[in-house]
């Protein structure tokens, strides 16, 4: 054989020929196939023992039971606990996905010092966490003299604390009243320092002035107060302590009032939320067959569209509604306030009016519920004659005695001015976001010093000189204060089903150890406390089980609460809660040429904590939510602005200004904007502010 | 190819929705790209380029207030259960409708992403991968593993859970039992709406929900006439909401936004 | 016919089909040792246990596969034998309590859904059905990987050149252990009847 091209190409055609009758060509297709198969980036789910953990969702007050299915101990979904006697099996959007936010993008691993723009001028930029301690501790020094002479004579150092009412609050007031100028703050919701309502103002001196027919106890307490605000100040070491309930939309920051929804027959919502994010989930939606819900409300919200009978009223007008109502109720508020004042500012008409407060009184017990912008008009309970039935004073879970030697519970709009030296915040739980200024200006105007504890750099951290890390649900041990619709006392923890990273500090524990209190056991002495006081039942998610507490041993009591068990009060503690007064600051837009449209804050639930990233198919991937920075308008509005769908913006108020997408929703009524409730919304629009909106 | 010997039990699973309940709260939206290991939205993804596989809608009757009425209509695969259009046209045969269980299985290592199927389903209840799913760091110690993840360009769709029928399988099988307890496999959005508005179980069953709700006189499913045989059924109380599935009967509502 | 005109040709078949057939199946795959030098005959028959003892289906009825450290721990805290591979073991992992990072035979993609139960306690097959007769191999199987794919060669290693093959008509008829490929565990479905959908064996 020679050595020709021929021949090699003949060698060459014989092995192609061969090769088909060999494994290589089929294995190597197969083989092919198979490695296209293995993308980079391809995830390996955990493997591993599936088991069953519970907890409860501290994302919100109502603290759903939750059992989280975790695979060789992580968490890999949750879901709600059937036949819990509060959550019912209920779990919203926000916590089905809760377990993704110890790795959400924006989450705070380090301390990150800002210097924040204006007013707070000393710059600290390149402080670390360590820097930060230090400077805390310089401030806020482990003696109490250090912590007194950080101020100047009349200054005080506070806590502003946006989820009252849970042992971490006591926590708080403790340390707060180890030190002389400690102050312990709430506040009431996104609303707090509001101009006053002349409407209100009227009323209230009528109120004062005569008989009314709210019992004697609500006209002395309205004598002693001298502001508008809401103020509760039980004097320190008195039994009638602050009953720390949750500030939440219709959350009231005085004395513990709660709502049962298994009594009325007519709910009357001012805007609250009452089918979308109020309350807790389950229990609305298993109490909603029971009553007939009208929704009073500018725009279209769920809870509008789904009650019995929605009434669309004028934007900022829930107030002198609610005044017109009880001007059909009371003589002497009808002295200050006609229900042609309500019919004018609501465009109702008188008639509508009329019926509503006919069948507030006639159809049974009936239930007002206010909403962001009419705190006050919880006391229309009190002229239904529904106070003490569908509202309801609830008692707070028993605390050890020794606790109660501490700071009384100041509203932050009773500070006077420019008192505060040094703030804390605690942001680490979702709670209302109070708007920035209301905060600003009750500090002093030279360098106030002002922490933030939070798991984001996203609410306050962008106004405050130090931001430290948090731990977040699920990492946290805490408990969780009882949701508005529930009448008994409860107590619940969220238990830790993943670790928090290192470096995260716990904001109690740090403010106490820095005034000298040790109240690392916190959680553990309260629990003791309730299983002493000998009342209530303990109900445990994990086997659906219910026994009285006085016949679990405390140990298995604190362990049963570390599986998520909960421990409600029993029946008989209900009692009409103290009388508030009717009257008090409505945030009503002023008018304005120049900013000839009004801003409504919308998508209020968890506003200030960013969710679980998958919270994109909600707002992005579909159009069932408005998203983050992003407001709605009527498309005629939006063509007068300028503006068209998915135009980038600025939304200018009084306060300031921020940049939103547009959205076009020819739901939204003309000359209303939209907004979804973000912290820099909040901080600009409060309840309803004017505004304009600007095409950029 | 297909065995002969048909399998054990037939059972046609289908789910029933009532559309008066839903809140429109997206709890099944969310719990079902947890289950399913869809991930969230790349930069630039929008309604029509997203992965949900369970979307809420809110549909009104296309009046002004006062006689607005609206409602959130919780949308999914129906499962066809004849002459499955995306299982007619699909060239790789991607698309499998499983004789015991009448799921509708979208396989996707057959998949070459020709969206054909995406035309011809009447639902537009598939969704197709533009992008490789990316999760935060970390996040990806949340995925199932029940369920495989996805690599672009592949299509994917509502699959009622079918890991939650292979946990209930492998339970069964644990106890001995060939066939799977009633109740035991209940997909994400079923378990996970607080209003109990999606209710699931055998058609084949007379005591199961939908079963009922297929003979309800107040229940309707969508686009019958083309004949596709859907497996879920909506009930409404309301007439004009009925009417939403069938457009030439429709009002003339438009598809409403940020309720 | 010119004879001499057809060497090349053939030569070139013979070539490709020693390459294919010899050469091929050594260079494909890369072969590598288990971590740990475990002897099954030593568990099985000495310390007479049984597969179920650390390769259990679990209560909800997935499956334990190859057991955690904590399981081996149990016994092997000290040296329970003389050999020098149980000592490397617990100096290596024991004390540092590191995983062993095993490579599983059977690892398939992440598609696919084996159901051990029903396999165990429907179908009743022993697990020497697919898994081989482990009692009596010595050490175990070098895992040969396929160098494009990353899967393994054969369900319980390579031996010999023992693949799938169905050698009578009833299922006990099957000599040697069934491959990694789809249709080694589609035909014995077939057999069975139990073939019907994609969704019976995919996730």
């Amino acid at each position: 054989m020679q050595n020709t091209r021929r021949n090699l190409l003949k060698f060459i055609g014989g092995a192609a020929a061969g090769a088909v009758f060999t494994p290589v060509p089929w294995r190597l297709i197969t083989d092919t196939a198979l490695w296209s198969e293995n993308w980079p980036g391809i995830p390996r789910p955990l493997r591993g023992e599936v088991t069953a953990r519970y907890t409860n969702c501290s994302l919100c007050p109502a603290g759903c039971a939750v059992r989280a299915r975790c695979v060789g101990g992580q968490p890999v979904s949750l879901a709600g606990v059937a036949g819990h006697p509060l959550s019912r099996g209920g779990l919203c959007a926000f916590g089905v996905a809760g377990h993704h936010l110890p790795y959400h993008p924006a989450r705070l691993t380090q301390g990150r010092v800002e210097a924040a723009a204006g007013a707070l001028s000393k710059a600290v930029a390149n402080c670390n966490v360590e820097g930060s301690r230090k400077q805390l501790a310089a401030n806020l020094d482990a003696s109490k003299a250090a912590l007194m002479a950080a101020c100047n004579p009349g200054e005080s150092v506070a806590v502003l604390d946006l989820r009252p009412g849970r042992t971490a609050s006591w926590t708080y007031r403790r340390a707060m009243g180890a030190v002389h100028n400690g102050l312990y703050l709430t506040a009431g919701g996104p609303f707090s320092g509001a101009a006053a309502n002349p409407l209100a103002e009227k009323a209230r001196k009528s109120w004062l002035a005569g008989e009314s027919a709210c019992p004697t106890e609500a006209q002395a307490l309205a004598q002693q107060r001298g502001t508008d605000a809401f103020v509760c100040e039980p004097t320190r070491g008195s039994d009638r302590h602050h009953d720390g309930v949750s500030s939440g939309p219709g959350g009231v920051a005085s004395g513990g009032v709660a709502v049962d929804l298994t009594k009325p027959r007519t709910v009357l919502s001012l805007g609250a939320p009452v089918l979308d994010g109020w309350g807790t989930p389950g229990n609305v939606l298993a109490a909603r067959a029971n009553f007939r819900l009208i929704q009073a409300e500018a725009l279209e919200s769920r809870t509008a569209s789904l009650a019995d009978l929605w009434l669309r009223i004028r934007p900022g007008s829930g107030s002198t509604l609610a005044l017109g109502l009880a001007a059909l109720l009371d003589a002497h508020i009808a002295q200050a306030v006609t229900v042609a004042d309500a019919a004018a500012a609501t465009g109702l008409t008188e008639q509508q009016i009329k019926d509503l407060a006919a069948e507030l009184t006639s159809h049974g017990p009936a239930l007002v519920l206010p909403g962001y912008d009419c705190p006050e008009a919880w006391a229309l309970n009190q002229l239904t004659g529904a106070w003490g039935e569908t509202v309801v004073a609830r008692q707070e879970a028993p605390v050890p005695e020794h606790w109660k030697n501490c700071a009384p519970v100041t509203d932050l709009a009773a500070v006077p001015d420019g008192a505060i030296r040094t703030l804390i915040i605690d942001e680490s739980a979702p709670g209302d976001y109070v708007p920035w200024n209301a905060i600003r200006r009750k500090l002093v105007a030279d360098n106030p010093v002002v922490i933030t504890f939070g798991w984001t750099p996203d609410g306050y951290g962008r106004h405050s000189l130090f931001v430290l890390p948090t731990a977040v649900y699920p990492e946290t041990l805490e408990d969780i204060p009882a949701a508005i619709d529930s009448p008994a006392a409860v107590f619940r923890m969220a238990v830790p089903l993943v670790a928090a990273p290192p470096g995260v500090v716990n904001p109690a524990d740090f403010v106490a150890r820095a005034v000298g209190i040790d109240a690392s056991n916190a959680l553990r002495e309260r629990a003791d406390a309730i299983r002493k006081a000998g009342h209530g039942v303990l109900f445990s998610s994990a086997d659906g089980t219910s026994r009285p507490a006085a016949q679990v041993p405390p140990d298995d009591f604190w362990k049963a609460l570390l599986e998520g068990a909960c421990w409600m009060d029993t029946e008989g503690r209900r009692s009409a809660p103290p009388a508030i007064d009717m009257t008090g600051p409505e945030a009503r837009p002023s008018e304005d040429a120049r900013l000839p449209l009004v801003a409504v804050l919308a998508e209020t639930a968890l506003a200030t904590v960013p969710p679980s990233p998958l919270m994109t198919k909600l707002h992005q991937e579909s159009n069932l939510r408005l998203g983050r920075s992003r407001a709605a308008l009527h498309p005629e509005t939006a063509r007068s602005c300028g503006s068209a769908e998915g135009g980038r913006a600025v939304l200018e108020t009084s306060l300031g200004r921020c940049e939103i997408l547009v959205v076009v929703d020819s739901s939204v009524p003309p000359g209303v904007v939209q907004v979804a409730a973000a912290p820099e919304a909040i901080d600009i629009c409060g309840a309803f502010a004017r505004c304009r909106v600007a095409f950029l | 190819m297909i065995s002969e010997k048909k399998p054990g039990k037939i059972s046609r699973y289908g789910m029933s929705v009532d559309i008066d309940k839903c809140t429109g709260c997206g709890a099944c939206m969310i719990a079902c790209a947890v289950e399913n290991n869809v991930p969230p939205a790349q930069e630039g993804a929008t309604d029509l380029t997203g992965l949900t596989w369970m979307r809420v809608f809110k549909v009104d009757n296309g009046q002004e207030y006062p006689a607005k009425q609206s409602v959130y209509f919780p949308m999914m695969c129906q499962h066809c259960g004849l002459e499955t259009p995306c299982y007619l046209v699909c060239p790789q045969q991607a698309v499998d409708v499983d004789p015991a269980t009448g799921i509708v299985g979208q396989i996707p290592g057959r998949c070459l992403g020709c969206r054909y199927c995406m035309a011809a389903c009447p639902y537009h209840a598939r969704y197709f991968n533009w992008w490789d799913p990316k999760w935060p760091a970390g996040m990806e110690k949340t995925l199932n593993p029940n369920v495989a993840p996805r690599m672009r360009g592949v299509v994917e769709k509502c699959n009622f859970c079918h890991g939650r029928w292979h946990a209930a399988v492998q339970r069964a099988a644990e106890a001995g039992l060939k066939e799977i307890q009633p109740g035991d496999y209940v997909p994400a959005c079923v378990e996970a709406c607080p209003a109990g508005a999606i209710q699931f179980g055998d058609l084949n069953d007379p005591s199961s929900a939908p079963s009922k709700a297929a003979k309800d006189p107040q229940s309707f499913r969508l686009l019958v006439k083309l004949g596709t045989e859907p497996k879920v059924y909506y009930h409404s109380r309301r007439e004009w909401a009925r009417r939403i599935g069938d457009p030439s009967q429709a009002p003339d509502g438009k598809e409403t936004s940020h309720g | 016919m010119n004879f001499s005109g057809k060497v090349p040709i053939l030569l070139g078949v013979l070539a490709s089909l020693c390459a294919g057939w010899i050469g091929f199946p050594r260079v494909i795959y890369k072969s590598r040792p288990q971590p740990v030098e475990f002897s099954h005959p030593i568990h099985a028959r000495k310390a007479g246990m049984l597969c179920v003892d650390c390769h259990a289906p679990r209560e909800d009825g997935t499956y334990a596969g190859v057991p955690p450290l904590s399981q081996c721990a149990g016994c092997h805290t000290a040296n329970l034998g003389p050999t020098a591979a149980e000592k490397n073991f617990i100096a290596e992992y024991v004390k540092t309590r590191r995983e062993p990072q095993w490579a599983v035979y059977a690892r398939q993609p992440e598609s696919v859904w084996f159901s051990h139960t029903s396999h165990i306690r429907i179908a009743k097959l022993p697990c020497e059905r697919c898994h081989g007769d482990q009692a009596s191999s010595d050490q175990p199987r070098p895992y040969q990987e396929d160098r494009i794919s990353g899967y393994s060669r054969d369900i319980w290693g390579y031996k010999g050149a023992n693949h799938s093959r169905r050698v009578g008509a009833s299922k006990d008829e099957f000599m040697v252990v069934p491959g990694m490929k789809m249709d080694d565990c589609i035909d014995c479905h077939r057999q069975e009847g139990l073939e019907h959908s994609c969704l019976d064996c995919h996730k």
